[in-house]
Order: structure tokens, then C-alpha cells, then sequence
């Protein structure tokens, strides 16, 4: 792990250990509803300062907490051209298959490429930790993943274009 | 008026009485009102300090006077009047000057206070701002297109990756220190820097 | 399967099937498709024993106005169709009563049909290779200034607009034969990889394969199709892919086999991006998997374990269902 990769997720991992801490909580606005009141936006009080962890310009994760849900979104690296393709497919296709992700959100926030909404009833039913360590681990094995389909990219075409010309030889 | 598509209306906030309309002051302790001046005066009276060798000293100087009660312009010029006593402080002196601090009169209040700039350090050069009125959040629209000359900005210096490794050490050291209660107090302090 | 076959597969099995000694004939009516819009009709119209191949391709009037005709009765002579068949360019009869005797002949026969596609393709190429002959012959003696015009300029661009949006261009000059391909990517990702490929083929040169031809690759037409009418395409969404072929690959024991590859580029470059995208796809399958089973790893594992399984009092074990 690079130098400052461990204390960038260090301080991911302590400010989503803190910012999950969330508890039932009914919408004021209608009665029987109960909404992530991070995404209703429905009263300022329900609302906690937003955070954000930033590694440079270009990865950061920003963590908007409230008082039944938390928004976590993640900004992933893209140097150039080819990785940003490859996170946006990447990233759609995980959304298209948020589903069985439980805490995915569809859309990403504006200004990031994933985001992740928990809701006291995924803290309630999943280990909270564990959570942690899935958004941890996530972010770790998203960027390992890019730069190796971005080698292997340039392998491929390498290759083949040296099979292509060989004939000629 | 007819051309308006009242089904799109937010009726909450037309009502004072909703909690959409919440008055968030009264959760917020009375903090005095500082003019920018003054702010200036300070982050003068402070790079002394740091001139002078005292960065520790200088820390608890910009730390204990936070300028709660400043506008944006204010703030900006605190913020980085700490950015900048954070910089001049070596990795190995960290720890102990924040068990000093941390254990001195009143020390938790300003390991909070630190957390804060660091989050505030940190969120520089993105759009959000850490003010959390629902009616000033405004997203910046992102060209969803592929292009990358849209979607990616190349913001300020202090962006940059020298700056974060400065604010995620502190930030580790000081979690390692006071745990992440300090966390939770800087989402849910009503006073922000 | 890294390079792409010359012939067409299909049609090869279909004919070396019925031109088997032993082969009994049977009525046979296929329509065979190629890359570019190629097809192929195999049928027996008249008997069994009369096997009509007819080739339909997008740009074969071009192709006769590059001498597509002499190539291809060189190449089929007693077996051409005329007229031919209605709806299809150009037809080939086998009468399978009366074929060379010796497998050799037959073989080769076979191989002949099945390149069809890449015969018709070669005439501009041929005739390209042709004139490049015969200005370096002319250019001999002249020294790269006092040449005339026609010498240093080269020949006319022989333009193939062999896909609806899509083009060969091919054109001769005393010390070389240029062939441009205009390609379009719709989609940007396979416009981004098509950048990735196109560049290793630029440098292929500089890393190894010293004697391959000049690859070069740009947005915008290149310098020898200025004035060329219809060139169309919003700009970025055509790339334009120049080959520059020289003297030693230009000689006659070669031309046949760098005819026949050169044909292939744009559906090997097609065909590899497709690859590379699938490939990506699976990891990222494979990747998502990984994602869920960490996820999964967050349940408590008390609901797995809790009533699943019990016992009867004979101590027969039973599955609860959930």
C-alpha cells in the first residue's frame, strides 16, 4: 500500500465509524413515513455537518451524515482518457446491479462517481463494522482493479498490433 | 402565475410552522459576531508566534480563538492561518504536543476544534461547503458526459496532495488520541469554522 | 484465434463436403454473410449437381472500375456466371460431375471459391501494387527533384467505400503504396480504445517489428485525400488509418499474402476492441461478485445458523423452510 493511501483510508474508516451512528427516526413531514432523511433533505435540524476526506484533488470521499442515514460518495482516480472510461463503466455497472448491494445508491451525488446510502435499517441488520470494512475494501480494490485493466489494456493492444504487423516482416 | 406547475411547489416551505422551515439558531449557542479585521489581527498575531518558534503555542492561540462568529471571508482566513501553523509542525512532534494540548485545561474542546479545521482543510477546493442549510445546498452541475475535459477540474494549489497528506497524519494521530467521539461532536457542533 | 482467416470458413466446409470423391449431391440453397456487408448465396438452381456461388458486395461497381473483372477471370475463368445471378454481383457454377480429377486440383479449387470475398477486394490493390511498378520503374532516372509531375506526385487515390460509412483508400507512388482506412466509433469507449490500439500499432515500428509498414493514425483526412469527395463523418467519430506499404513488401512472391492481410485490418481492429470490452466486462463481473460476497459478510451470522436445520425425534435432519 502506498504512503499516503493507508492514512487516507485510516481516516475514512474513523470518520464512517463515527458518521454511522443513526437511529429510527420517522419523517415529520408525513405521517407512516420513514425516509432517509439525508436524501429528503425535509428539515435542516435532521441534518449534521456534512465531512469531507480528501487524499488530493482527485480522490476524496464525502460523507454526509444525518440523523437516520449517511451519504457516503467516493471520488475515484482518473489520471487520463482510459481510466475515466474504465470508472465509468466500472461504476455503472455496479449501479445497474445495485440491488443485491443493499447500500448502493443508483446515482452518484454530483462532483463523485459512487455513492453509498446507509440507513439505520442496514446498521440495525448488518454489522456495522463490517460495513466500514466493505466501503474500506471497496475502495482499495476499486483502484487496484482500474489500473489493472488499464495494463492489461495496453498488453492486449500491444500485442495484437505486433501480431497484426509480424506478417509483414 | 397559471403558467406555473403548482404540483412542483414545496408546500413546506410556505408553511413556518413545518419542520422544513426549522430555525436552526436556536440550536446554535450564541457565538459572538467577529468582523474580518479582527480575524486578520489575529492570523497576524499568530504567524508571530510561529515565527517566534512557538508553533505549539501559536496552535492553541489560532485554536482557542476560532472565529465562530466570522463570516465566509473570515473563516477562509483562519482556516488557513492554521493550514499553515499545521504545515510547520514535523510528523514526530505531533503526538506529544497533542497530548500536551489534550491533557491541559479545556484540551478536549480544542482537539475539536482541530478536528474541525482538518474536515474544513480537507474539504477545500471541493463545491460543498461545510454550512448545512438545506436551502443553500446547491450541487455544482457535472457535465455527465464522457468528456474529460467537462467532468474533471484542476482546482487550487492547495488541493493538492501535499496539503491532504498534512491534514490526514494530524488527523490520524489525533483520532488515535480522543477517538471518534471528536468526530461525531464536529458533525453534530452547530458552531462550525 | 488472434488473426483473422483470409477465406470464408463456412463456405470452404460447405464445398470441400460436396466435393468429396465419394460425395453424394444433395439440394443445397444458403445464404453464407461475410464481414462489410459481404454475402454469399450457395444454391443448386438447376440440379443436385450444379452448385450456382454468388457474391454480393457493397462496392463492386467500384471494384470493376478498378479491374475488378480481369482479377476475378483470372482467378474463376471457365466458372464465371454470366449474367449473374439476379441480385448478386458476381456468380461462380461448379458442375460436380465434371471437376479436376486430382485432389490437388480440387483443393485448390476449394481454397480459390472460399476467397472470393478477398478477390473481388484485391483488384484496387493489384492494380495499386501495378502502378507503383511502373513509376519507380519511370523514377529510376530521375533524381527526387527533376522528376516530373506525375512521377513524384503518384497516381490517382483508388477510393473503395466498402461500408455504408467506411472506406479504403489506395494510392501509388514511385517508392511506395499508401492504404488509408476511415474507420467510426460511435461509442466513446470504443473510441478511447481504439486510441490505446491505434498507438501500439504506431509504435509497433520502434519496438521489434522494424520492418512492418508505417502505421499512422489521425482525426482528420489525411494530406493525400484532400479534395477527396465524400468524406463526411462528424469530426472525431472518423479516424483515419494510414499504412504505408514499401518496396519489400511490394514485391511480387509477396503481394498475394500482404494483399490479403491488409484486407483484414479493419475487422481484426474492430474484432479486438470487441474482445478487449468483453473481457473488461467479465472482470468487472467477476469484481462485482467479489464486492457482494464482502458485503455479505456484514449479515450477522446468528439468521444462517439460527432455524435452519433441526432434527426429527427418529433423528432424520430437516431443512426448515425460510
Amino acid at each position: 500500500m502506498s504512503q499516503s493511501l493507508r492514512p487516507y483510508l485510516s481516516c475514512v474508516r474513523s470518520t464512517l465509524t463515527a458518521a454511522l451512528s443513526l437511529s429510527n427516526f420517522a419523517s415529520q413531514a408525513a405521517e407512516r413515513h420513514n425516509v432517509p432523511e439525508i436524501e429528503a433533505q425535509s428539515s435542516p435540524e435532521l441534518l449534521l455537518n456534512p465531512l469531507t476526506v480528501s487524499r488530493n484533488q482527485d480522490e476524496r470521499v464525502f460523507v454526509e451524515p444525518s440523523v437516520n442515514s449517511v451519504r457516503v460518495s467516493i471520488r475515484i482516480k482518473q489520471a487520463d482518457e482510459i481510466e475515466h472510461i474504465l470508472v465509468h463503466k466500472f461504476t455503472r455497472f455496479l449501479t445497474q446491479r445495485a440491488e443485491p448491494f443493499f447500500i448502493l445508491r443508483r446515482k452518484p451525488v454530483p462532483g463523485y462517481d459512487i455513492s453509498f446510502l446507509i440507513t439505520n435499517f442496514h446498521t440495525e441488520e448488518m454489522l456495522k463494522h463490517k460495513l466500514v470494512d466493505f466501503i474500506i475494501q471497496f475502495m482499495e480494490e476499486v483502484d487496484k482493479e482500474i489500473s489493472e485493466m488499464k495494463l492489461f489494456l495496453n498488453a492486449r493492444a500491444r500485442f495484437v498490433a505486433e501480431s497484426f504487423l509480424t506478417p509483414f516482416d | 402565475m397559471s403558467n406555473i406547475n403548482w404540483r412542483t411547489i414545496n408546500i413546506d416551505a410556505l408553511d413556518p410552522e413545518s419542520a422544513y422551515n426549522f430555525d436552526l439558531t436556536t440550536l446554535t449557542p450564541a457565538v459572538q459576531p467577529v468582523s474580518t479585521s479582527d480575524v486578520q489581527t489575529l492570523s497576524g498575531q499568530i504567524r508571530q508566534l510561529v515565527r517566534g518558534g512557538d508553533a505549539e503555542g501559536a496552535l492553541r492561540g489560532a485554536l482557542e480563538n476560532a472565529p465562530y462568529g466570522a463570516d465566509d471571508q473570515g473563516k477562509q482566513i483562519h482556516l488557513s492561518t492554521v493550514t499553515e501553523v499545521l504545515g510547520q509542525i514535523r510528523q514526530t512532534e505531533m503526538t506529544p504536543l497533542l497530548q500536551r494540548m489534550y491533557q491541559s485545561e479545556g484540551g478536549s474542546e480544542l482537539c475539536d476544534t482541530l478536528m474541525k479545521y482538518l474536515y474544513k482543510g480537507m474539504a477545500q477546493g471541493t463545491s460543498h461547503t461545510t454550512n448545512n442549510s438545506v436551502h443553500g445546498r446547491s450541487m455544482t452541475p457535472q457535465a455527465t458526459g464522457f468528456s474529460q475535459a467537462g467532468g474533471r477540474s484542476f482546482g487550487a494549489a492547495e488541493g493538492g496532495g501535499q496539503a491532504m497528506s498534512v491534514f490526514l497524519s494530524w488527523h490520524e494521530k489525533l483520532v488515535e488520541m480522543v477517538g471518534p467521539g471528536s468526530i461525531v461532536r464536529v458533525m453534530s457542533d452547530r458552531r462550525t469554522v | 484465434m488472434l488473426l483473422l482467416d483470409y477465406q470464408n470458413l463456412l463456405i470452404e466446409s460447405q464445398l470441400r463436403e460436396r466435393l468429396k470423391p465419394d460425395a453424394t449431391p444433395t439440394t443445397l440453397d444458403q445464404i453464407v454473410s461475410d464481414f462489410d456487408n459481404t454475402t454469399f448465396h450457395l444454391s443448386t438452381p438447376e440440379s443436385k449437381s450444379r452448385l450456382l456461388i454468388s457474391l454480393s458486395i457493397k462496392c463492386f461497381p467500384q471494384l470493376l472500375q478498378y479491374g475488378a473483372q480481369s482479377v476475378l477471370e483470372r482467378e474463376y475463368g471457365p466458372y464465371i456466371v454470366t449474367p449473374p445471378e439476379s441480385g448478386y454481383d458476381f456468380s461462380v457454377q461448379l458442375d460436380l460431375e465434371n471437376l479436376p480429377s486430382s485432389p490437388e486440383e480440387r483443393d485448390d479449387l476449394v481454397r480459390r471459391i472460399s476467397l472470393l470475398k478477398r478477390n473481388a477486394m484485391a483488384a484496387p490493390f493489384e492494380q495499386a501494387f501495378d502502378e507503383f511498378a511502373s513509376l519507380s520503374e519511370q523514377a529510376k532516372g530521375y533524381t527526387s527533384e527533376s522528376a516530373p509531375q506525375g512521377v513524384r506526385e503518384g497516381g490517382e487515390v483508388r477510393a473503395i467505400q466498402y461500408r455504408e460509412e467506411e472506406a479504403i483508400y489506395i494510392k501509388a507512388s514511385h517508392d511506395r503504396v499508401t492504404v488509408i482506412f476511415s474507420t467510426i466509433f460511435r461509442e466513446e469507449t470504443d473510441r478511447v480504445f481504439a486510441k490505446v490500439f491505434l498507438q501500439e500499432f504506431v509504435d509497433a515500428r520502434k519496438r521489434g517489428v522494424q520492418n512492418a509498414p508505417q502505421v499512422l493514425s489521425r482525426d482528420e483526412p489525411p494530406l493525400e485525400l484532400q479534395g477527396m469527395p465524400g468524406l463526411k463523418g462528424a469530426k472525431g467519430e472518423v479516424t483515419y488509418v494510414t499504412f504505408v506499404l514499401f518496396p519489400r513488401h511490394l514485391t511480387p512472391q509477396r503481394r498475394d499474402e500482404v494483399i490479403s492481410h491488409i484486407q483484414t485490418f479493419r475487422d481484426y481492429f474492430h474484432y479486438h476492441i470487441k474482445a478487449s470490452k468483453a473481457y473488461i466486462h467479465s472482470r468487472m463481473r467477476r469484481r462485482t461478485a467479489d464486492f457482494l460476497q464482502v458485503l455479505r459478510r456484514a449479515r450477522p451470522e446468528t439468521e444462517e445458523a439460527g432455524a435452519r436445520e433441526r432434527k426429527t425425534a427418529s433423528g432424520r435432519a430437516f431443512r426448515v423452510q425460510a
